[in-house]
């Protein structure tokens, strides 16, 4: 499989176990041991200040000692009451359960005080399982002192699952019907309630507490408050919450403080007064809220994952957790509570995860590469090297290492085949830039041609004449990249050197053609060795014919006429064996290029030609067209020539008063329409032996028939002129002398004018 | 053909120049000579001349070059006959493309060359006027009949044949090109399929048995044109 998309179904894999797992953690609270401990150390970073309205009067083990074993007698907290009424406090909460009747003198004097005080507060409690099925049985106050008090409000305490008391709520529901705190009556004093009791969202909500530092509080002890050793100053207008803070008494609660010590009812009880005066209880986030900023960090981890080194990605993850603790305190310090294990324990599981997973992958994938490569058996030796790595990965690494070195060595190679190359060369993408060039080009061209359009660099080397056939060249083999079309194209630059250039198309792994490589070959000199030649047959066509041109004309002065005619006879055989080799040596150095030759045309002109040689021998030539006006394509230099040559050995080997017969027909050949001309003489013929063989250079000089000797080069120059029309030449014993015979394919109608 | 005609000879072989002065006096002609192509433009600003007979490869100007220069610095031209080693048919037809009136492959028969410049100077001596009868050879064209005797055999042509036949002898010696054929027989040179030529030819060659031993054959310029050139029995 490809490693990229395998990559990518893990990480989809690994995003949705994450999100998973968050999302889980979240809703079954499984982190809430790490998020309270969390909690208590942010909470304890900065903690409120004790209110200084509120006085604690604590019920401690002096007071037992003074005032005696407990329960007390009512009595004495009507005088204690008393006493504070009479130095005028904001409230006076009493909290303490009084929900049995005692003596009635002792309650009555109880009731008398709290009338008289009008600022006493008493506490509910509750009995859970209730009776009759209920969830909770209430236990009122004892009605008299229920009448009395100001206020009756619960004063539930609730745990954390560690057992720590960190929340309170605000409102209990009994499920006859709800009570709110008794610390909400205290704000209140009758008035308004609190801002947070208004905002609450339901009645059992809870909310967070804050502390102040322990045993910050004001407190005096019951037995000092009682024996009247506190002064009025300190009690006024204040709210005086008198509980019991004695260990045997069982009011006392583990509370979210680092050193682990516990806090009594009432201080709790002063710091939810305060807290509510401050208004900063810290709400929990709601649910989906934690979720969201839980699965926040992990899925930006997971985004990451996908571009980021892994280097980068462990960074982001530390600095993703520290960030988590800082929004947590941020949010803490606005009074609201993110638990952050839930989005810790997201990072801190994809990051191994993710980890695991990719080396998982790349492994896998090495694995298969290196198969691969091995399979494909062009880069030997690739055996994993066992001492090179403990591990399967390192195994692995130490194969990809040398597969790498081989690649290296490669290429290497290959740039190094390319650089040194003799001619220039360049390599260009579909679009026309030019994306690697050789020294030898930009020697020539100049640096920096990567980069350049191929347009612009043949702007530069070819020369505008010749531009035409290179554009169609390349055209032709970007439209049909492994078509048949011309080999190379060959052309000359501004400066006059010649090249040739040939283009393939580079197609990579998955056979898709991604560009062209283009070759230059500088063939300057093969061009001079060219008009070298083209010279050297000019001097021998024109220049040497020349003087034998002065000789003949020469000749009318020559008294001696027999000897001037045989001067005459030698300058033309020299001037014809010129001719004979320029016209040899000229066939097939150009293109075919025909014209349409009307056969029969052809072979009364070439006939004419030797009509004084056959004159001279009297051999008649009775030229016979059967063809009905067929045309070939023709060279008529060539093919002129070709006829010629048959005909002069025909006229050369006929008896004196011989008849020679030049023939032209059609011949319905298998696959195509075909012209056959045929030159029947009256000779001897040729030996039936040497037929087969009879247009092989082997043939003409080595043969010692004499009439195939004396046609020297000229029936080989035959056969070759017969195929390069497309045609065969060949030869047969008539029933009177040999008869050659010249096939070859008739020319295309032409197309029709519609004008003619 | 009354009188004499001046005639410019241009060869840088000196040989040959006297050859072919000697010729051009036997036929009863005056002949200046040059060796050069720049001497020969020269005098031809200065002189008129009936005919012009130059080499193809001479020095200072060769001959191209001074039948470009004539076509575009004379006023009234002379006819050329361009002269030639080169035996290329595409060497041929460049040089009559390029604008000779003839040319002969060196070393050619006297009898050749003669009847090459008589025929030019025929032509420019405005020639060839339409008389009812006309006698070459073997061959007599009877202008009002249309009909072409061969030794007493009356040879039946369309046309079209006796027009060519008629203009192939009237112009004989001198190489006409295909357009001007085509020109003057059919009065066009576009739309006609270049092989009704050809054709044609071939049916006139057949039907007067144009060949050596009768006087005459029919030579093929390729790239060019045709030729009926009479031929001098021994």
């Amino acid at each position: 499989m490809n490693l990229r998309r395998r990559l990518l179904i893990e990480w989809a894999l690994i995003a949705l176990f994450g999100t998973l797992a968050v999302i889980l953690a979240t809703h079954w609270r499984g982190t809430s041991a790490f998020d309270n401990l969390v909690y208590d150390q942010l909470s304890s970073i900065s903690r409120p200040k004790p209110d200084n309205k509120i006085l604690l009067i604590n019920i401690d083990e002096a007071s037992l000692a003074r005032v005696g074993k407990w329960p007390w007698n009512r009595n004495i907290h009507a005088q204690l009451i008393d006493k504070l009424a009479s130095a005028g406090p904001r409230t006076i909460l009493l909290d303490v359960l009084m929900s049995e009747a005692s003596s009635a003198a002792d309650d009555r004097a109880l009731v008398e005080a709290m009338q008289k005080s009008g600022a006493v507060y008493l506490p509910l409690n509750f009995h859970s399982p209730g009776s009759d099925g209920k969830a909770y049985d209430t236990e009122y106050p004892l009605s008299v002192l229920d009448a009395a008090a100001k206020g009756v409000g619960h004063v539930n305490i609730t745990f954390d699952n560690d057992g720590i008391v960190r929340r309170i709520n605000l409102c209990f529901d009994s499920g006859e019907r709800s009570w709110p705190h008794l610390a909400e009556l205290i704000y209140r004093n009758g008035a308004a309630p609190s801002p947070a009791f208004a905002g609450l969202a339901r009645c059992s909500q809870h909310l967070l507490l804050p502390y102040a530092p322990r045993d910050s509080y004001s407190e005096i002890s019951f037995v000092d408050a009682h024996e009247g050793r506190i002064p009025d100053q300190l009690v006024k207008g204040r709210d005086i919450i008198i509980g019991a803070t004695a260990a045997g008494m069982g009011d006392n609660y583990p509370a979210p403080f680092s050193d682990g010590g516990v806090v009594s009812g009432s201080e709790i009880m002063a710091n939810v007064v305060a807290a509510l005066r401050r208004d900063d209880f810290i709400a929990s986030a709601p649910v989906w809220q934690i979720s969201l900023f839980s699965l926040l960090p992990m899925w930006l981890l997971m985004l990451g994952f996908l571009r980021w080194q892994p280097r980068t990605a462990l960074i982001v993850s530390l600095c993703l957790i520290a960030t988590v603790l800082v929004a947590g305190m941020v949010a803490l310090s606005a009074s609201i509570w993110f638990p952050p294990g839930a989005a810790l324990i997201g990072i801190i599981l994809v990051y191994p995860l993710w980890g695991w997973r990719r080396l998982q992958a790349m492994s896998a994938f090495m694995q298969s590469e290196l198969g691969e490569l091995e399979r494909e058996g062009e880069i030997v030796p690739l055996a994993l090297n066992p001492d090179r790595g403990s591990d399967l990965v390192g195994r692995q690494s130490a194969a990809l290492g040398s597969a790498i070195d081989h690649l290296r060595d490669l290429r290497r190679f290959v740039s190094d085949s390319l650089e040194h190359l003799p001619d220039p060369m360049f390599v260009t993408d579909m679009v026309g830039t030019v994306t690697m060039a050789n020294h030898r080009i930009e020697d020539y061209l100049g640096p920096k041609l990567k980069g350049t359009a191929l347009k612009s660099l043949l702007d530069r080397i070819v020369a505008p004449m010749h531009r035409r056939s290179v554009d169609e060249y390349l055209r032709a083999i970007e439209r049909e990249p492994t078509g048949d079309h011309q080999p190379f194209v060959r052309f000359v630059s501004p400066d006059g050197s010649h090249f040739v250039m040939r283009s393939a198309p580079v197609v990579n792994d998955l056979d898709v053609h991604v560009g062209q490589i283009h070759y230059l070959a500088d063939i300057s000199a093969l061009a001079q060795a060219e008009s070298d030649r083209e010279e050297a047959l000019q001097l021998l066509s024109h220049d040497m014919r020349s003087p034998q041109s002065a000789i003949i004309a020469l000749l009318p002065t020559v008294p001696d006429k027999d000897v001037s005619r045989r001067i005459e006879g030698h300058a033309r055989r020299t001037i014809a064996l010129a001719q004979d080799f320029v016209d040899v040596a000229r066939m097939g150095e150009s293109p075919f290029e025909g014209t349409d030759v009307l056969l029969t045309n052809l072979a009364h002109d070439v006939t004419d030609n030797f009509w004084p040689l056959a004159q001279e021998r009297s051999v008649r030539i009775e030229v016979i067209d059967d063809s009905d006006s067929g045309f070939v394509l023709a060279e008529p230099d060539s093919l002129g020539r070709a006829i010629a040559n048959i005909l002069d050995n025909a006229i050369k080997f006929s008896p004196v008063g011989g008849s020679i017969q030049v023939r032209t027909r059609r011949i319905r050949d298998v696959e195509a329409r075909m012209l056959e001309l045929t030159i029947c003489d009256e000779g001897p013929g040729i030996d039936p032996d040497l037929l087969p063989r009879l247009f092989t250079r082997f043939a003409a000089r080595s043969v010692p028939d004499a009439r195939i000797k004396s046609s020297g080069l000229g029936l080989t120059y035959v056969r070759a002129v017969a195929e390069r029309h497309g045609g065969k030449v060949w030869v047969e014993n008539g029933k009177k002398g040999a008869c050659f015979h010249l096939r070859l394919p008739e020319a295309a109608d032409p197309i029709p004018d519609p004008a003619a | 053909m009354g009188g004499y005609m001046r005639i410019a000879i241009a060869d840088d072989e000196s040989d040959v120049v006297n050859y072919l002065k000697n010729l051009v006096e036997e036929m009863g002609h005056v002949a200046t000579s040059f060796s050069d192509g720049a001497a020969l433009s020269q005098s031809l600003v200065r002189e008129t001349y009936d005919l012009v007979i130059m080499d193809w490869t001479m020095p200072k100007k060769d001959g191209l070059a001074t039948l470009n220069w004539m076509q575009t610095s004379l006023q009234e031209r002379p006819p050329v006959i361009m002269m030639t080693n080169r035996t290329a048919k595409k060497d041929i037809s460049d040089a009559l493309n390029a604008g000779a009136d003839d040319y002969i492959t060196k070393p050619e028969d006297p009898s050749v060359i003669c009847a090459r410049i008589n025929a030019l100077l025929r032509r420019s001596a405005g020639s060839g006027a339409f008389e009812a009868k006309a006698v070459y050879g073997a061959y007599t064209f009877d202008r009002i009949d249309q009909t072409v005797t061969v030794e007493d055999k009356i040879v039946t042509l369309t046309a079209k044949e006796f027009e060519l036949a008629d203009m192939f002898f009237r112009n004989r010696d001198r190489t006409l090109s295909r357009n001007y054929i085509m020109e003057t027989i059919w009065r066009t040179t576009a739309a006609l399929a270049t092989r009704t030529l050809d054709m044609h030819i071939s049916r006139v060659r057949a039907k007067l048995d144009l060949k050596p031993e009768n006087g005459f054959r029919i030579f093929t310029v390729f790239g060019y044109g045709y030729r009926l050139e009479s031929i001098e029995k021994r």
